[in-house]
C-alpha cells in the first residue's frame, strides 16, 4: 500500500541533491510503475478504494506525468532555467503527486479534499518555478482564489456529512455508503452541501465567473505546470464531481441536469468568445480547457459516462501534449499565430501538432471524435425522458453554436501557424519529439475497440 | 417616592465629582500631584461669578443656548432606571426617548459651537457631529437589545427585570452589548480614544472647540451639562450592565450603586492613561464596532437564544 | 457557556473586519482561535467525545500560539506593511456587516429545521465564512487575505463541530496538515519576493 508513494517521496528527497536531470527525469518518469501496479492489482481499506474509475483516472495521470517529466528535460534549456528552479519544479511535483494520489485513490470525501488540498497548495509554488513578476502575481492569486475555492468544497463536504451522519456514523464520509444509502440521508442539506462543493469544483476549473484566471496563470507559468493543471488535477477535481454526482442522480437527478446544464451553458458562452479574441497558444489552449471540462460535465450528467471518460481521457493526453508542444510553437514570438508551425527541420513535429491541434476539435480520427458523437446522442436521450424537451433541444443548439465559434477560432489559428507569416528556423529537442510521440500513441491507443471496451465496462 | 428624589439628586451632586475623579486619577497615573476630586465643584462656584461675555457676531442662539444644553439632560437624569428595587420609577422611558433627548442636547451644543462664529467652534460641532450621528444608531441597538432580553421595552423595568432574573440564555448578547454600550459611553463623553478632554490643541480638539467662546455663567452650565451626561451614561452602564444590589435595602443598594459609578470612573480613567488618541478618521471603526457589536447582540438574541 | 464563546468568536471576527493594522489584526486572529478551540473543547466534554478535545486542544496550540507567530515571524523577517486599509470603507462595511448576518440567518433557515442538533450554531458559522470572505475581498494586501483565508477555515471547523459533532479523526489532522503546508507555501513566497 505504501509502495504506491515511493516515486514521489524518492523525487522530494532527490531533488535535494545535485542530480542529472535526465535522470531525475527518469525518476520521476517511476510514478507510472505504482499506477499500473494499482490498475492490475486493485485494493481496499478502511479509508482507501480502487475501483476501475479511479485506477484509469490515475493511469491516465500518470502517462502525463511521464510526458511532462520527458519535456522536462529540455526545457531548461529552451527557458534558461537554472538548475535550483528545476529542483524546485521536482520538488513539489513530488508532493504535488503524492497529494494527486491521495485525492484520486480516497474513497472518503475528507481524505479525497486533504489530498486535494495538498496538490493544489504544491502547485502554487511551482507556478513561480520561473520567477518573473507576473508569475509572482499569478501564484498569490492563484493562492488566495484556489483557496476560496477549496473552501467551498469543504463547506459543501461538511454539509452533505452532516445530511447523512444521522443514517451511516462515522461512514457518511464514504463515497459508496452514501451512494448506497441515497434514500435516507436528509436530501436538502445534502444538495446544498453538494451545490457548495460542486460550485467550489467548477471555480477551481475556471468556469463561470472565474474564467480568466486558470488561463492567466497557465499563461504566466512554465508550460509543464499548465500541463499539470490540464492534464492532471482538472481530471483529479472531474473524478470528486463524478463521485458527488453519481450520488446525486440518486438524490434528486432533475436538479443536477438543470444546475449544470445552466452553469454550463453560461461558462460556454463566454468561454467561446473569449477564445475567439485570444491571440497566443496557452490562452487559447487554457480556454479551450475549461470548454473542455463543461463538455465532459454535461456529457457525465447527461448519462454519457463512457463519452465523459473517453473525453476525460482524450483531453487529457491532448491538452498536455499542446501545452508542451506551445514551447516549441512560441520559441519566437510570443503572441502571435503566423507561422507557428513553419520552419522545423525535422518533419515529423509539426504534423504531430497538426494532428494534435486537430484532435482536440474532434476532427475524425481524434477519439474525442467519438465522444462527442456518444456524448450529444445521450444528451439527445436526456431531452427526450425531461419534461421540458423543446426547452433542452434549445439548450443544446446553443451548446452547438458555442462549440462552433471555438470550431472555427482553431481551425483559423491552425491555417495561421501552417500558411501566413515567415520561415524562420526552429530548434527542436529530441526530448520534445519523444513527448510528441508518447501522447500520440496512447491518443491512438485510445480508439483501440479493446479499450473502448475497458471504458465502456468502468461505469455500467 | 422619597427614594427617587434622593437618587435624582444624589446623581445630581455626584455629577461633577465623577469628572474630577477620573481627571485626578489619571494625574496620579502620570506622576502629577493629583488634584483634589472636588475641584469641579469649586470651578462651577467660581465660574457663577465671573462675567458673561458673548461674541460680537454672536445671535441670541449663544444666550439661550446652554440652557437648552442643559435642560434635556435635566430631564434625563429624572427619566433613569431606579437603582433600589422599591422606588418609584418612570416607566415609559425607552431606548429612543433616551437617545433623542441626548441628541436634543448636542444638538444645541453645535449650535452654540456654530452661533460664535469663530473657525474652532465650526470644526468642532462639525466633528461632534459626525461622532454622534455614529453614536445615535449604536445606543439605539444596544439598548433595545438590552430591553428584549429583559422583556421590557422600557428600560427602567428592563433594569429591575435584569436584576430580579438574570437573562443567563442570552449571555453571549449581553455581553456584546455591555462591550458596544462602553465604546458609546467613553465616545458621546469625549474621553480619550476619541477626545481628548484636557487639550487646547485644534487638531484634536471636540468638545473644547465647541466651548471656546462661552464664559462666566453659561461655562459653567456647560461644563455642569458634560458632567451630567457622563453621570446618565454611567448610571445607564451600571443599571442595565452591572445589574444587581437593587434588591438590598436602600441605604445598601444606593452605597452599591455609588461604588458601580466609582468603579466604572476608575476604568475609564486607566483606559485613557493607557490608550493613545485615535485619529479623527479612523474613530469610525471604533464605533462601526459599537454599531455592529449591538446589532449582533441583538441578531445572537434570536439566533441562539432559542426564540425562532 | 458555548453561547457566549460563539458569541465572542464572531464578535473577534467582525473585529478584525475594522482592524487597520497588521499585527492587532493577528492578535484577534489569535483570540478568535482560542475561542473556536475552547467551544470544540467543551463541546466535546459536553458530549463525551474525546476526538472533538483533541482537535480543540491542537486547535489551540496551532492556531492560537504557532501560526499568528509564524505569520507575525514572517511579516517581521520580509518587511511586510504593516498599515492595512481595507478598500471597503468602514460605512459600507457597517451596513455589510448586519445585512450578511440577517441574509445568513434566513438563508440557513430552511436548513436550520432540518438539523437535529445545535442548529442556531450552523448560522453563524455559515455568516462567519461569509465574514471572512469579506475580509479576503476588502483588503488588497496579502497578508490580510491570508488571515481571511485562515479565519475561512475557523469558520468551516466552527460548522464541523457545530454541524456534525466533528468530523472523524483523521480528516481533522489532514486538515491541519494542510494548514500548516499553507504556512510553508507563504512563507516561501515570501521569500523570493524579491528573486527576480
Amino acid at each position: 500500500m505504501l509502495i504506491i508513494f515511493i516515486p514521489s517521496i524518492l523525487l522530494v528527497i532527490l531533488s535535494f541533491f545535485k542530480i542529472n536531470r535526465t535522470l531525475m527525469a527518469g525518476v520521476s518518469s517511476l510514478i507510472i510503475v505504482p499506477a499500473i501496479y494499482i490498475f492490475l492489482h486493485p485494493f481496499v481499506n478502511e479509508y482507501f478504494l480502487v475501483d476501475k474509475l479511479n485506477s484509469f483516472v490515475l493511469l491516465i495521470s500518470s502517462i502525463v506525468g511521464v510526458g511532462v517529466s520527458l519535456s522536462m528535460i529540455s526545457l531548461p534549456d529552451r527557458l534558461n532555467l537554472n538548475e535550483e528552479a528545476i529542483k524546485r519544479f521536482y520538488r513539489f511535483f513530488g508532493i504535488f503527486w503524492f497529494g494527486l494520489i491521495i485525492s484520486i485513490l480516497a474513497n472518503n470525501m475528507g481524505i479525497f479534499w486533504i489530498g486535494l488540498e495538498f496538490a493544489t497548495l504544491s502547485t502554487v509554488y511551482m507556478i513561480k518555478v520561473k520567477d518573473s513578476l507576473t508569475a509572482h502575481k499569478e501564484a498569490w492569486k492563484y493562492l488566495t482564489v484556489g483557496a476560496i475555492a477549496i473552501s467551498l468544497v469543504l463547506f459543501g463536504i461538511i454539509l452533505m456529512y452532516a445530511s447523512a451522519k444521522g443514517v451511516l456514523g462515522e461512514n457518511a464520509m464514504n463515497f459508496y455508503a452514501l451512494a448506497n444509502s441515497a434514500d435516507k440521508i436528509n436530501s436538502f442539506l445534502f444538495e446544498i452541501g453538494f451545490t457548495i462543493s460542486v460550485t467550489g469544483f467548477f471555480i477551481k476549473m475556471g468556469f463561470f465567473p472565474m474564467n480568466l484566471w486558470l488561463a492567466d496563470i497557465e499563461r504566466a507559468s512554465i508550460y509543464p505546470v499548465a500541463a499539470l493543471f490540464s492534464g492532471i488535477l482538472e481530471s483529479a477535481i472531474m473524478l470528486g464531481f463524478f463521485r458527488l454526482s453519481k450520488i446525486e442522480m440518486l438524490v434528486n437527478a432533475s436538479h443536477l441536469v438543470t444546475f449544470s446544464y445552466i452553469y454550463a451553458i453560461f461558462t460556454l458562452f463566454m468561454v467561446s468568445f473569449l477564445i475567439y479574441r485570444t491571440k497566443d497558444f496557452v490562452t487559447t489552449f487554457a480556454l479551450s480547457g475549461i470548454e473542455h471540462m463543461v463538455l465532459i460535465t454535461i456529457f457525465w450528467v447527461s448519462g454519457g459516462y463512457f463519452a465523459a471518460l473517453l473525453h476525460l481521457a482524450a483531453h487529457a493526453f491532448l491538452k498536455p501534449a499542446l501545452f508542451l508542444s506551445s514551447s516549441m510553437l512560441e520559441q519566437k514570438r510570443r503572441y502571435s499565430f503566423k507561422g507557428a508551425l513553419k520552419g522545423y527541420k525535422n518533419k515529423l513535429v509539426p504534423l504531430l501538432i497538426s494532428l494534435l491541434l486537430l484532435g482536440i476539435i474532434s476532427i475524425p480520427p481524434s477519439p474525442m471524435f467519438f465522444s462527442e458523437i456518444f456524448g450529444f446522442k445521450a444528451m439527445l436521450d436526456v431531452a427526450q425522458d425531461s419534461d421540458y424537451f423543446l426547452v433542452m433541444i434549445f439548450a443544446i443548439f446553443i451548446i452547438m453554436i458555442l462549440l462552433s465559434i471555438i470550431f472555427y477560432k482553431f481551425i483559423t489559428i491552425y491555417q495561421e501557424a501552417l500558411y501566413d507569416g515567415k520561415d524562420e528556423p526552429k530548434k527542436v529537442y529530441k526530448s520534445e519529439i519523444a513527448m510528441l510521440l508518447l501522447f500520440t500513441i496512447s491518443l491512438l491507443a485510445l480508439i483501440l475497440p479493446q479499450v473502448f471496451d475497458y471504458i465502456e465496462g468502468i461505469i455500467k | 417616592m422619597i427614594y427617587y428624589i434622593i437618587q435624582v439628586l444624589s446623581i445630581f451632586l455626584i455629577a461633577p465629582f465623577l469628572v474630577g475623579v477620573i481627571k485626578s486619577i489619571k494625574m496620579f497615573m502620570l506622576y502629577k500631584r493629583p488634584m483634589s476630586p472636588f475641584q469641579p465643584y469649586f470651578d462651577f462656584y467660581k465660574l457663577l461669578y465671573k462675567e458673561v461675555i458673548y461674541s460680537k457676531e454672536s445671535s441670541a442662539v449663544s444666550k439661550i443656548a446652554p440652557i437648552l444644553i442643559i435642560s434635556p439632560l435635566i430631564l434625563v437624569v429624572f427619566l433613569l432606571p431606579p437603582i433600589f428595587s422599591g422606588s418609584f420609577y418612570v416607566s415609559f422611558m425607552d431606548a429612543f426617548t433616551i437617545t433623542g433627548l441626548i441628541s436634543l442636547s448636542t444638538f444645541f451644543l453645535m449650535l452654540l459651537g456654530l452661533d460664535s462664529a469663530s473657525a474652532f467652534g465650526g470644526l468642532g460641532s462639525s466633528r461632534e457631529a459626525f461622532i454622534s450621528a455614529l453614536v445615535e444608531p449604536a445606543m439605539i441597538l444596544t439598548i433595545f437589545s438590552v430591553s428584549l432580553m429583559a422583556n421590557s421595552i422600557g428600560i427602567s423595568k428592563a433594569a429591575l427585570n435584569l436584576a430580579s432574573s438574570f437573562p443567563a440564555t442570552h449571555a453571549a448578547s449581553f455581553v456584546l452589548a455591555a462591550i458596544s454600550f462602553f465604546i458609546l459611553l467613553v465616545a458621546e463623553n469625549g474621553r480619550i480614544p476619541v477626545d481628548n478632554p484636557e487639550t487646547h490643541l485644534e487638531l484634536t480638539m471636540v468638545h473644547e472647540a465647541m466651548i471656546l467662546d462661552v464664559s462666566g455663567a453659561d461655562l459653567a452650565l456647560v461644563e455642569l451639562a458634560s458632567g451630567i451626561k457622563y453621570a446618565i451614561f454611567a448610571t445607564l452602564f451600571v443599571t442595565l450592565f452591572i445589574p444587581f444590589g437593587t434588591e438590598l435595602p436602600f441605604a445598601l443598594a444606593f452605597l452599591v450603586f455609588i461604588a458601580k459609578l466609582l468603579i466604572v470612573s476608575v476604568v475609564i480613567a486607566l483606559l485613557e492613561v493607557n490608550t493613545a488618541k485615535l485619529r479623527l478618521f479612523k474613530v469610525p471603526n471604533l464605533l462601526g464596532i459599537s454599531i455592529i457589536f449591538g446589532f449582533l447582540s441583538l441578531i445572537t438574541f434570536y439566533i441562539l437564544g432559542g426564540v425562532a | 457557556m458555548i453561547d457566549v464563546l460563539i458569541g465572542f468568536y464572531i464578535a473577534t471576527l467582525i473585529t478584525e473586519l475594522f482592524t487597520t493594522r497588521l499585527y492587532r489584526l493577528l492578535g484577534w486572529y489569535a483570540l478568535n482561535s482560542l475561542f473556536l478551540g475552547l467551544i470544540a473543547i467543551y463541546m466535546g466534554a459536553q458530549i463525551g467525545d474525546n476526538a472533538m478535545i483533541i482537535s480543540g486542544t491542537i486547535t489551540i496550540i496551532i492556531k492560537f500560539m504557532l501560526i499568528p507567530y509564524v505569520l507575525k515571524y514572517i511579516a517581521t523577517k520580509f518587511k511586510i506593511p504593516r498599515n492595512i486599509n481595507p478598500n471597503l470603507k468602514v460605512h459600507y462595511s457597517t451596513i455589510i456587516v448586519p445585512v450578511i448576518l440577517v441574509f445568513t440567518y434566513y438563508l440557513v433557515n430552511p436548513i436550520i429545521h432540518n438539523m437535529a442538533y445545535n442548529a442556531n450554531y450552523v448560522a453563524l458559522s455559515i455568516s462567519s465564512l461569509f465574514l471572512a470572505m469579506l475580509l479576503i475581498i476588502e483588503h488588497k494586501n496579502i497578508a490580510p487575505k491570508i488571515v481571511g483565508f485562515l479565519s475561512i477555515e475557523n469558520a468551516l471547523f466552527l460548522l464541523a463541530i457545530s454541524a456534525t459533532k466533528g468530523m472523524p479523526m483523521l480528516v481533522e489532522l489532514g486538515i491541519f496538515v494542510d494548514l500548516l503546508m499553507l504556512i510553508v507555501i507563504v512563507n516561501i513566497l515570501f521569500k523570493h519576493q524579491g528573486d527576480f
